[in-house]
């Protein structure tokens, strides 16, 4: 993959990376606002309640029925999402090569160009 | 294996020398092999990069050393020790507190993984503050990152080495060899100013050997030390659950039995800092001074018209001199849930009661919210009972909040964003994320579990919270007669701390190594001065830290919150922008950064003229400061972009197009 900056708009197209991942991000922020809208109003109207009856608590597999299907099964669910997303939706991409030390490089030569310039511009003056 | 109604199983209390020793033992075992996995690192630091290699591990971690530094870095101490006492004291409701868990490993990996794992290899940047100094190509912006993350890292490095600390010294509590050596270096150093200060020489003791092992072996081994070392942590948290989970359910009677006697547990009374507690007279004074120490209990005959008999646990040591009978002021907690008083009764033989002395002048005081007639079953649902707060434990505003707070702050943090960088390739990402999901669901869920059976199996721990997991660690391991296993058990949580603070450590040294000096000061510094100024580097900084954390701050939990969202608060905005949106430029970005430090900032300073404490933020709408600052930095940093001029169309180009695949067929 070639990632030298150029001009030529013409022989340029989006980065695929960067337009899968967009899309996978607000995949994955839709799947937080689902876990949120899922968690915290089932809990509020099931797990908040003043004056419980001991006798009388509901319990799913030992634990309260609003620990269960508040949190520890949308948790699951989640998990399944989780996997099936990660390994059968996200593409996957070549990340490209690692430029180690190129943006120092680049730097670097910037420095000196500059330093340059400023020398020339002295001797001219 | 029900050892609820067994009143000759064996105690906590009685067996704690067992387990604590098995606790010293773990920990040499474990550092020992710390340090091999340090010796092995340090030499892959040949005939690499050393930079990348040093701080980045040479963006090569596979599957598991990715999946599992990542999980262990974001698990801090807290975990182990903070997560466990709010469960025990709250109950129930840490289920929904810790609930955004359920999507924490997709968010924080997977919202920016990826494209920012290709913007640092197409930039070649190492740090956090490297990619923003790239991709906005601004050296000012870039000083602004390494500033801010000197600023709160180093806050946070002092936070976690006490933490650190604070956790080894409630695991060695009652080791003869660890107080004896602890009183051996109180007596060297009492003439040295500022080490005599120490908070005590148990504590001394416990941060020069957390700090000095943890510094040595991040200095000398490099990122891939402490990604090797938190592996080795991460499976140790892991199976330490894992174990602990079956022993406490089936001891504790099976959840549905647990869930049950919850419903009936109420809050204790407790004695308030500054005065009040009971009064407590002998039957008849003693020849010599009588040490009452905390973890005592003491018992009388209930109170008139009532049927319920008086059951305290000291919270604070204190003693009865030689000859008197009475001391006042006893700082204890009261049980009140009948269940729990005739559990501990009935175990009287093994518990540690102190005899033969009466109580009078009860002044204790009620939970805030939990303990009223209509807040029946408070453990069992929302909000939780609360000492201090009249809203309860979890208020519907701060559900809210700990969603942005666990999801979207984690993605926010540096220390998380530097391992996103650091994976091999997507297919190492997409599996890593499996991963750490299934991960963090057979640690947090399994401990809220863990954590409600141990308000059956040991009550009245309330006053000491912190040590709940040790304490269950032994009674659980003690109870199948295997204490040697609490060991393992104990390491998890110093393993989750180390595993903290190493990557701090490593992340405030790379922004001094590479962001200031290499960047700013000296560009063409050689390979060889680098090498030498990262391991110098990295060593001072922890030093530092560590001695400064000989008199830590207090409000270490507040400190740690602040930091936590303080930097997503600045970090977030600027960075999803520059990945994601090609019109951002460098001011936006600045406007970002700053508008979420500075309204996150503002919220705490507001709180401290309003509340009266820097650590009781303001909280607009009722919502946390973190909500408000990224509310903030996404906002200016997008107002900002608008009202100035599109970045430069080549650095656009660089990062967000790439050659067509028919020009390059051609080509």
């Amino acid at each position: 993959m070639s990632t030298t900056p150029s001009n030529d708009t013409e022989s340029m197209e989006l980065d695929p990376v960067f337009l899968h991942s967009k899309r996978e991000a607000w995949i994955i922020l839709g799947l937080w606002v689902v876990a949120l809208l899922w968690a915290v109003p089932y809990c509020y109207l099931n797990g908040y309640q003043s004056g419980l009856d001991p006798e009388a608590i509901e319990t799913t597999m030992g634990i309260p029925s609003w620990v269960f299907w508040g949190i520890a099964f949308p948790w699951l669910v989640a998990d399944v999402f989780t996997i099936w997303f990660c390994l059968f939706y996200m593409k996957e991409d070549d990340l490209g090569v690692a430029h180690e030390g190129e943006d120092l490089a680049e730097e670097i030569a910037e420095m000196h160009t500059t330093q340059d310039e400023a020398t020339a511009g002295g001797n001219e003056s | 294996m029900n050892y609820l109604f067994d009143t000759n199983s064996s105690l906590p209390l009685v067996l704690a020398a067992d387990g604590t020793n098995a606790a010293l033992v773990s920990f040499l075992i474990y550092t020992a092999a710390v340090f091999v996995l340090a010796a092995l690192s340090n030499r892959l630091l040949k005939n690499k990069s050393f930079l990348s290699e040093y701080f980045l591990g040479s963006r090569g971690l596979g599957v598991w050393a990715f999946a599992l530094t990542f999980a262990a870095t974001s698990s801090s101490g807290g975990s182990f020790t903070g997560f466990p006492s709010k469960i025990y004291t709250h109950g129930w409701i840490l289920a929904l507190w810790i609930g955004s868990y359920m999507v924490v490993p997709i968010c924080t990996m997977g919202l920016i993984g990826k494209r920012l794992n290709q913007v640092a290899r197409r930039s070649g940047s190492i740090t956090v503050p490297d990619v923003i100094r790239d991709r906005f190509h601004s050296p000012l912006l870039g000083l602004m990152a390494v500033s801010l993350i000197v600023f709160f890292m180093s806050i946070n490095l002092v936070a976690q080495f006490k933490a650190g600390s604070l956790i080894l010294q409630t695991l060695l509590d009652g080791v003869t060899v660890f107080e004896n050596t602890a009183n051996g270096l109180a007596h060297a150093v009492s003439g040295i100013p500022y080490l005599s200060s120490a908070e005590s020489p148990e504590y001394l003791l416990c941060l020069l050997v957390f700090g000095i092992a943890v510094i040595l072996y991040t200095t000398y081994g490099g990122f891939h030390a402490v990604v090797w070392t938190d592996v080795m942590q991460g499976i140790v948290m892991v199976i330490g659950v894992i174990i602990m989970l079956p022993l406490a359910i089936s001891q504790a009677g099976g959840l549905e039995n647990t869930t049950k006697l919850m419903a009936k547990m109420t809050p204790p009374r407790f004695s308030a800092e500054e005065k009040g507690g009971i009064t407590l007279t002998l039957n008849q004074p003693r020849a010599e001074l009588l040490n009452i120490d905390a973890g005592t209990w003491i018992t009388d005959e209930p109170i008139p018209d009532s049927k319920v008999p008086l059951l305290f646990r000291v919270t604070r040591a204190t003693e009865i001199p030689a000859g008197e009978t009475t001391v006042n002021e006893v700082k204890v907690l009261q049980l009140t849930t009948l269940d729990d008083i005739e559990r501990i009764l009935g175990r009287r033989e093994s518990e540690d009661f102190l005899d033969g002395v009466r109580v009078s002048n009860i002044d204790l005081e009620a939970y805030a919210y939990g303990e009223d007639g209509n807040q029946q079953g408070t453990y069992l649902v929302g909000p939780g009972p609360s000492p201090s707060s009249s809203n309860g434990f979890l208020p519907f505003s701060l559900a809210i909040s700990f969603f942005f707070m666990w999801a979207i702050s984690g993605t926010g943090q540096p220390a998380n964003m530097v391992r996103l960088m650091a994976f091999r390739d997507t297919k190492t990402l997409q599996r890593s994320i499996c991963t750490v999901a299934i991960y963090y669901t057979l640690i947090y869920f399994p401990l809220v579990l863990i954590f409600c059976c141990a308000r059956v199996l040991l009550p009245g721990m309330e006053g000491d919270p912190d040590s709940i997991m040790p304490r269950m660690a032994v009674l659980l391991t003690d109870n199948i007669q295997m204490g040697w296993l609490a060991g393992l058990l104990v390491a998890a949580p110093f393993a989750a701390v180390m595993s903290t603070v190493d990557s701090f450590l490593l992340l405030i040294s790379s922004a001094w190594v590479r962001d200031v000096y290499q960047r700013n000061l000296n560009p063409e510094a050689s390979e060889k001065t680098i090498k030498l100024l990262s391991y110098l580097v990295t060593f001072v900084v922890g030093t530092a830290a560590m001695i400064v954390a000989i008199n830590p701050p207090k409000f270490l939990q507040d400190i740690i919150v602040y930091v936590g969202s303080g930097l997503a608060a600045s970090f977030l905005a600027p960075i999803v922008y520059g990945l994601y949106w090609r019109r951002v430029n460098a001011a936006g970005a600045m406007g970002a950064m700053l508008g979420g430090f500075s309204v996150h900032l503002a919220m705490y300073v507001t709180g401290y003229f309003v509340n009266g404490s820097f650590f009781k933020p303001y909280q607009l709408f009722n919502f946390d400061p973190i909500i408000i600052g990224l509310s903030v930095s996404f906002l200016s940093g997008f107002v900002v972009t608008k009202l100035t001029a599109p970045p430069a169309e080549e650095l656009v180009h660089k990062y967000f197009y790439t050659t067509k695949a028919t020009t390059k067929a051609k080509s």
